[in-house]
């Protein structure tokens, strides 16, 4: 069947309320923070929700997703997010269930820029604000090492103009929260030759963790060799490996290193053959496939999807869709691998 | 009379992939969907830049011309429209913490699928719903239900028990209001009225309707604590 | 210069995605074949105070609610005589009059009577998109489209005739809930045909021309597209609209948002079966309309040779065109001109009507949905 029309799923059935006053499971809680270890125990028991009294002990601090309930002077800390509570030392905070990607100095992000201003951009990376792209904090290309002048803010959308993919690092967070980015590496820069896609929300879990490799290469069965990049704020790009003819340059080789590239700035695509199209397309089916599944999203688990689905291929019949059914036994075999 | 959780038969949590927060209430035979975007950078470029230290909250309640038992189109500029939408944003501008997101924007859509009374009340459950999931940090739940007064003038029985919860038949026939809770039992958030009733009547119908939100409160944290168990227990670490 | 419409892709990614879709077969971004549709949900009779209704979410977490209510109005008083009637239905193609042959005797008795008194103003589509008004280009231009489909077989006016003073007004309110991410014609359109497939209407009790009487019994009413076969042996249904894109010489259904982005052309096809006798195909065509393709709102990159920051210096205008038209698009994104080939046109049609094409899965996958 070309098309598959599937029932809703039920709704899940509610608990009957327990009519009871609304401070007696709090005060368990209360209790039981001293004996939490520190760290984040995700499991159920510790689902906080908005309002709900964490402690009053005055011994912690307050972290993100609490709030201090302002009765008389007492310490009266509260949730102000559905989530769990993480310990670390004497500070308490929450960890939301959901929510929308809060930018950290040194996240590795993916971002789409939406406006051109005179001497800089405003970048989106599904953050609640646009980030900034200061034209100070790109690469001239040729590695040059000079004040930018007025005729490069005149050029400036010869750099980057809107609509234009880029992968670029935290540099620092403002005051009213929103980041500001730098591509001042190699690895940096505008994207081009590759397939962009997008999984939604953070919170822990479900989409794209923070993890010590973000850009990694894949080899594929047939098409060569492909990069991923998976930014932290859910952005992902999936990309035909460029050959680097660079080794690892230190810091006094860098401008020789990006004077040699001359493309960083270029909307060109080169040659790409089919096979790697179609391998492309198979990966970024496999991380559909994990976040529709709830598995999070790093290098480890893409790699063990793209081979599981593999295997499966091998067992099943090859499908090039890797929605739905197919989806579900590539993510089984990958949680079954991990043990 | 008590609240009990079968009248709502059903709520939903986190029912649309697409927006940042989603739920589906229903009270009674009014339906609700809410679904929250935000908070986002407010889309206003060019000249005047929201510089505004606060998130805004925008709300905006499409009533669909099925909900009613005769169709009807109902324009967007309704006066009465108008005025929910703007009871709902300033109820959560209270207790959302907006602070925590300067110049950006935090829109509700509630979509009234059909309605059968306390319609005001519904659109403040589902939308509390909505922005939990969405992970918008809040001081607490905002509930809200209605009451009525079954008290006739003439006969003064002082006795008879304020209604909970009216369906669509009682609000057209009896004086009822809604109230909506928010931080503790007692801290009323919203209160509105618009048809008449005694002075002596009001108080005892106010209790009554804390006593309902307090009950709501408990069922909406009931399901936002289950879809979170079942959000964790499906999760791999 | 990129102009930032809202297609928020850059050159770079659209041309690759153009150049991956023009593949032999093409390959799409997600792996799907051609003609290879997303899984969606969909329930019908969610509302239960609408005569009908359906609800669908595709796979991209667009969702789709339509409730359909019939009321019954007066009609207008035709000239008596000849029982011409003057008005002209709502997209002025003129309706029926009594004189038109009427359909296949083995109907029976009810349809004969019916058969070209039905107006086209009785059906009234309306559709709600979040953020746009109601006389915003697209919620008119969509509602058109469907009203159009719908109206094209010339039956459903037909069976809202009650008698010569009444009829049934039918009111189809469309609502899209969440933001119109890729054009959603055809998830309001399926949505559409999934609410009226579960529409019935109170069954008739008074006789002729007096005032009208329903049963109240809800079991004894009748469905607006009975489930009963036709003589012909085909079964009534109301229509779906399906869009097509076609990228180069390749035609693709199902199109998600980036798809669309880069079509060369997008065709919306409405497709209902066919309910005459000796009828070549199983399906046939009531409406085409083409769609101005979102990619022609696009800028064209900038090929490397021009691109002053990547070394290229610039050329004169002549120069640059000649550089363009030689890579014809294959490495540097520029958008698609000139309209659609007839043949490409028929091709489309091809896939959607023949015996086990698009139109058939769609149409049989939805009717599997329980009423």
């Amino acid at each position: 069947m070309a098309i598959s029309v599937l029932p809703p799923a039920p709704a899940p059935v509610p608990t009957a309320h327990k009519t009871q006053d609304g401070d007696s499971p709090v005060d368990e809680d209360d209790m039981d923070i001293d004996s939490l270890p520190t760290g984040h125990q995700r499991t159920a028991q510790n689902i906080l929700t908005p309002g709900q009294l964490v402690t009053q002990d005055p011994q912690w601090m307050r972290g993100h997703g609490t709030f201090n309930a302002d009765d008389s002077d007492a310490v009266n800390i509260r949730s102000t997010l559905a989530g769990t509570l993480q310990k670390t030392n004497k500070l308490l905070s929450i960890i939301p269930l959901r929510a929308r990607y809060t930018p950290e100095i040194g996240d590795l992000v993916i971002g789409r820029i939406v406006e051109v201003q005179s001497r800089r951009w405003k970048v989106d990376v599904a953050a609640p604000l646009l980030a900034n792209l200061l034209l100070s904090s790109i690469n001239l290309p040729g590695g040059i090492l000079r004040k930018r002048t007025s005729v490069d803010e005149l050029n400036i959308r010869s750099y980057f103009s809107e609509g234009e993919l880029l992968v670029a690092e935290v540099q620092q967070l403002f005051q009213d929260g929103s980041a500001s980015l730098h591509t001042r590496s190699l690895k940096y820069g505008k994207l081009r030759n590759g397939y962009f896609l997008s999984v939604s929300g953070m919170g822990g879990g479900s989409g794209v963790v923070r993890a010590k490799r973000q850009i990694f290469t894949m080899q594929t069965r047939r098409g060569g060799e492909v990069d991923c990049i998976l930014g932290v704020n859910g952005y992902i790009w999936l990309a035909k490996h460029l050959d680097e003819k660079k080794e690892d340059v230190g810091i006094n080789k860098l401008e020789e290193a990006a004077a040699a590239d001359t493309t960083m700035y270029s909307s060109q695509n080169d040659e790409i053959a089919a096979e790697t199209r179609a391998e492309i397309a198979r990966i970024s089916g496999c991380i559909r496939a994990l976040v529709e599944n709830g598995v999070k999203v790093e290098e480890g688990t893409v790699k063990m999807a793209y081979e599981a689905s593999l295997e499966i291929d091998e067992l099943e019949g090859e499908v090039s869709y890797l929605g739905g059914e197919r989806g579900r036994s590539v993510v089984e075999m990958v949680l079954s691998g991990r043990g | 009379m008590p609240l009990d959780s079968s009248s709502y038969s059903l709520a939903q949590f986190s029912t649309q992939a697409a927006a940042d927060g989603s739920s589906y209430l229903e009270m009674g035979q009014t339906k609700i969907i809410c679904t929250v975007n935000g908070p986002q950078e407010s889309k206003r470029g060019g000249g005047s830049r929201d510089q505004s230290n606060a998130a805004r909250i925008e709300t905006d309640i499409s009533i669909a011309g099925f909900s009613g038992v005769d169709r009807k189109r109902h324009g967007r500029g309704d006066k009465r429209t108008q005025e929910m939408q703007h009871t709902v944003s300033s109820a959560f501008s209270s207790t959302l913490f907006t602070h925590l997101f300067p110049h950006s924007t935090i829109a509700i859509a509630i979509h009234v699928l059909s309605q059968d009374g306390s319609l005001l009340a519904a659109c403040l459950n589902a939308a509390t719903l909505a922005l939990v999931d969405a992970g918008v940090p809040m001081s607490d739940y905002v509930v809200a239900c209605t009451t009525g007064s079954t008290a006739s003038y003439a006969s003064n029985d002082e006795e008879a028990d304020p209604l909970l919860d009216l369906n669509g038949l009682e609000e057209q026939e009896l004086p009822f209001l809604t109230v909506g809770t928010s931080g503790g039992e007692d801290k009323v958030n919203v209160l509105i009225m618009e048809t008449r009733v005694q002075m002596g009547r009001l108080e005892a119908m106010i209790s009554v309707g804390l006593d309902g939100c307090k009950q709501i409160r408990g069922i909406l944290d009931d399901i936002v604590r289950e879809h979170g168990k079942k959000a964790l227990n499906s999760r791999v670490n | 210069m990129a102009p930032y419409t809202n297609i928020p892709l850059s050159p770079a990614e659209l041309s690759y995605l153009y150049t991956s879709l023009s593949q032999t077969p093409p390959i799409r971004p997600d792996g799907r074949a051609p003609t290879q549709f997303r899984p969606l949900v969909a329930e019908t009779d969610i509302l239960p105070s609408a005569n009908g209704s359906a609800r669908i979410c595709f796979a991209d977490g667009t969702e789709a609610i339509v409730g359909v209510k019939a009321e019954v109005e007066q009609s207008r008083v035709s000239g008596a005589a000849t029982g011409q009637v003057e008005s002209e239905g709502v997209l002025g193609l003129g309706t029926g009059g009594v004189g038109d042959v009427d359909m296949d005797e083995e109907d029976g008795d009810e349809e004969a009577t019916r058969a070209g008194k039905g107006e086209e103003g009785w059906v009234e589509v309306a559709i709600e998109i979040p953020g746009m008004r109601d006389d915003d280009a697209l919620p008119v231009f969509l509602s058109a489209m469907l009203t159009e489909a719908l109206l094209a077989d010339g039956e459903l006016k037909d069976r809202l005739w009650i008698n010569r003073r009444f009829h049934w007004r039918l009111y189809i309110d469309i609502l899209l809930l969440s933001q119109p991410l890729s054009y959603p014609l055809p998830l309001l359109s399926l949505t559409t045909h999934l609410a009226l497939l579960s529409t019935r209407i109170p069954a008739l009790i008074s006789e002729k021309d007096e005032d009208p009487l329903f049963n109240d019994d809800w079991e004894a009413s009748r469905f607006l597209y009975p489930q009963s076969k036709t003589a012909s042996g085909g079964h009534r249904k109301p229509p779906v609209t399906l869009l097509m894109l076609s990228v180069s010489e390749n035609v693709i259904a199902d199109p998600s948002r980036e798809e669309l982005a880069v079509a060369d052309a997008v065709v919306a096809i409405s497709v209902a079966p066919t309910t005459g006798l000796n009828a070549e195909s199983a399906y046939k065509t009531v409406a085409l309309r083409t769609v101005d393709p979102p990619s022609r709102l696009t800028g064209a990159g900038v090929p490397t040779a021009l691109n002053t920051t990547a070394g290229g210096t610039s050329l004169s205008a002549a120069e640059a065109l000649a550089l363009r038209e030689k890579d014809q698009g294959q490495t540097v994104w520029r958008p698609p001109r000139g309209g659609v080939k007839r043949a490409m046109i028929a091709k489309m049609i091809k896939m959607v009507t023949e015996k086990g094409g698009v139109g058939q899965e769609v149409l049989e996958g939805l009717a599997g949905v329980e009423t």
